[in-house]
């Protein structure tokens, strides 16, 4: 299939479709970089303004004006790698463990791991909140960090990748005299270095867009992340009379990620194809 | 490795700094948005402009000429409740909030609020130094929990320029209905004159228009919407009547449909329609278009609060206010409290400045605020604003529930009896989960 897409075997037909797909996919993104660009006043009446010039970044001036934002970008920078460093090693040790390790009440282990898919981050945002209260983790790193770690789907992937390697290079390690931390170490993690890019990028993506949580956990300007700050940072009626703004906060905030597609590229569109398990 | 882990913990250390400068600290948070890029520093409060300039220069100016005192300011996402609610439950609240009155009993009834009678008395304020909707709206029981700040609610934004060709202008000020089937005759007269639409209505995800409607109609023919705290009455002759009212503008297309809050505004800005019924936050932004030339409401903007058409000219309001959460505080805090209230008070006129009517009396006569544009024909406001029951809780949601189901029944979208009697099941089943 990605052979014959490589020959250009697509119709003008298909290219037609796609281009018009592609435009539909585009039209929001370029409506918005385009209201950013523009004075919020002259908006405020006709938003299609932002069809013609004059072109101003003074929204953006006004974004990077803020002394916190670089504080807010920073913290969701720790936030998004320690989270995504966090669920890698977890993960990885988790999926090796369930995938290779023979322990009394495995099975039922991952079957509770498993369950936790099913539990939505909603209904133990209360208790987890009270416990990060005791544990006076509210407004910290920690208090941002830990609750990401916990991710079963995460669990469940690296064990699944783990599972399709065949046994006979563990054993062939063993042989050799290898440790289990060994073949853990320097057989089993390299070879799983493409699903390891699709967990890192899917975890450090929703720790990026994550709202929720640190809305309510970070309740101190210096802590917050940019996407609570940027949200603070808003007029009360932002989408009337401040929609230019509104607009190159949403860009502003979208330029990290934008970042880690161009250079994960690969390894998302593999993981969106499915392929990455394999 | 090990630099990366001592560099990890370094910056999860910067999270927990705290300062000992001498100074005592009140933790201020606050809504109203961010803009230290154009005002932090300034104290220069007669310079700044909209909500956030002005309240940004206040706090700046209060750390100016208070130099033993250092509020420090976190600004929250609109509106700030659920991270307050989630600082309530960690316990620790803030020092001081803005709170809409409306969200007061929330708190307040829970014990999570303090009262503000001696703060009050400290700072030399009385209660009898604010409106009537303001005290209305921060007492509950006899005393008061927050120091109101401002009111608001909704007004009659008119398009003169399409009155005066409509023929309803005299005396170079708009002619207001003085009742139900005087503002229906003035609607057609108006559409028929000038081909455009009497009421620019935005109905579509916008609650808060449609319950401001009916609860200021409802009020004004003496209806009592709260029977108790766990009741409200909406499914009676006199709501159906409001509703039916409403119902007919639409119906005889005397008002915009379909239009939400940006696309309202836009309308009215663009000359699209005669009256903007929409709050007192709209001001400024109508007023600079209306000193623009070249722009449609140029020269042509008044507004009003909104005509009595049946019974007592009353209306529904709400305000902003600032409220001290519940917690352990050191003496010297307690008179920093205070002292901040002494300054917001003395500095009710700026913060009138936004469009919002002040909640003291004495900057009701102030010269400097009577010669502000449009203040005369609003400040009415003041005295005939009428706030829910202070003892009802969670106004906001039943905000939301009342507008939802009164849109419905304005636009046809359900049957007038069935919505109002929708809503009340809705918000007494809300209300009876109340703790």
């Amino acid at each position: 299939m990605a052979t014959d897409l490589r020959r250009g075997r697509l119709t003008p037909l298909g290219w037609a479709g796609l281009s018009i797909g592609a435009a539909i996919m585009l039209a929001p993104l370029i409506w918005t970089l385009l209201l950013s660009l523009k004075n919020n006043a002259e908006l405020v009446g006709h938003s299609e303004a932002a069809l013609h010039g004059p072109y101003t970044l003074h929204n953006y001036a006004a974004i990077l004006g803020n002394s916190l934002t670089l504080r807010w970008l920073l913290n969701s920078t720790i936030v998004a790698l320690g989270t995504t460093a966090g669920v890698l090693i977890l993960a990885s040790l988790a999926g090796y463990a369930f995938a290779r390790l023979e322990f009394p009440l495995r099975r039922t282990l991952f079957v509770l791991v498993l369950l936790g898919l099913a539990v939505p981050s909603q209904a133990i945002i209360l208790p987890q909140h009270q416990l990060f209260a005791w544990l006076h983790l509210h407004n910290s790193y920690p208090g941002l960090i830990l609750p990401g770690l916990i991710a079963p789907f995460s669990v469940f992937f690296m064990t699944t990748y783990m599972r399709g390697i065949p046994r006979e290079l563990d054993e062939a390690a063993m042989l050799d005299g290898a440790s289990r931390w060994t073949i853990f170490w320097k057989i089993i993690v390299p070879l799983t270095m493409p699903a390891q890019s699709t967990l890192a990028v899917f975890t450090f993506l929703g720790s990026w867009n994550d709202y929720w949580w640190p809305l309510i956990s970070a309740t101190r300007s210096d802590m917050y992340t940019l996407t609570v700050g940027l949200a603070a940072a808003q007029m009360n009626y932002a989408q009337t009379s401040g929609l230019g703004y509104l607009m190159a906060q949403a860009v502003f905030a979208s330029i990290p990620i934008f970042i880690v597609y161009v250079i994960f590229q690969k390894q998302i569109v593999r993981a969106m194809a499915g392929t990455a398990v394999r | 490795m090990k630099r990366a882990a001592a560099a990890l913990l370094a910056l999860f250390a910067l999270g927990s700094c705290s300062r000992s400068d001498g100074k005592t600290h009140l933790y201020l948070q606050r809504f109203f948005g961010e803009c230290g890029a154009e005002y932090g520093g300034s104290t220069d409060i007669a310079k700044a402009e909209g909500e956030c300039g002005i309240i940004t220069t206040m706090i700046d100016r209060f750390n100016a000429e208070n130099p033993d005192i250092r509020i420090d300011v976190n600004v929250v996402a609109w509106p700030g409740y659920p991270q307050l609610t989630a600082q309530v439950a960690a316990r620790d609240p803030p020092d001081l909030v803005t709170m809409h009155e409306g969200v007061i009993s929330d708190y307040a009834l829970k014990g999570l609020l303090e009262p503000v009678d001696d703060y009050l008395r400290q700072a030399g304020i009385s209660p009898n130094d604010f409106t009537e909707a303001g005290r209305a709206g921060v007492t509950i029981d006899g005393h008061a929990f927050g120091l109101p700040w401002d009111t608001h609610g909704g007004l009659f934004h008119v398009n003169t320029a399409l009155f005066a060709k409509a023929g309803l202008m005299r005396g170079g000020k708009p002619v207001l209905p003085n009742s139900a089937d005087e503002m229906i005759a003035q609607a057609r007269q108006f559409e028929q004159r000038t081909g455009k639409a009497y009421l620019i209505q935005s109905n579509v995800g916008d609650p808060a228009y449609a319950a401001r409607n009916l609860y200021t109609y409802m009020m004004a023919r003496g209806a009592v919407l709260f029977p108790d705290a766990r009741h409200i009455k909406l499914a009676t002759p006199v709501g159906v009547e409001v509703a039916t009212f409403f119902r007919n503008i639409n119906a005889q297309h005397l008002g915009t449909l379909n239009m939400d809050t940006p696309a309202a505004i836009a309308a009215f800005i663009n000359g699209e329609g005669g009256i903007y019924p929409t709050g007192t936050w709209m001001i400024g932004s109508f007023e600079q278009e209306a000193t623009t030339p070249g722009r449609p409401l140029y020269r042509s903007y008044a507004v009003f609060p909104y005509p009595r058409l049946w019974g007592q000219h009353v209306e529904f309001v709400s305000g902003h206010s600032w409220v001290v959460p519940s917690r352990k505080r050191s003496p010297r805090q307690r008179a920093a409290i205070a002292r901040f209230f002494k300054f917001m008070a003395a500095h009710n006129y700026d913060w009138a400045r936004t469009g919002h009517i002040p909640a003291f009396r004495a900057v009701l006569d102030d010269p400097r605020f009577k010669a502000l544009p449009h203040r005369d024909d609003i400040a009415s406001l003041a005295s005939i604003g009428r706030p829910l029951p202070s003892n009802v809780q969670r106004q906001n949601a039943i905000e939301g529930i009342v507008g939802e189901e009164a849109v419905a029944a304005f636009t046809g979208q359900k049957s007038i009896e069935r919505a109002l009697s929708e809503a009340e099941r809705r918000v007494n089943d809300l209300l009876a989960q109340v703790d």
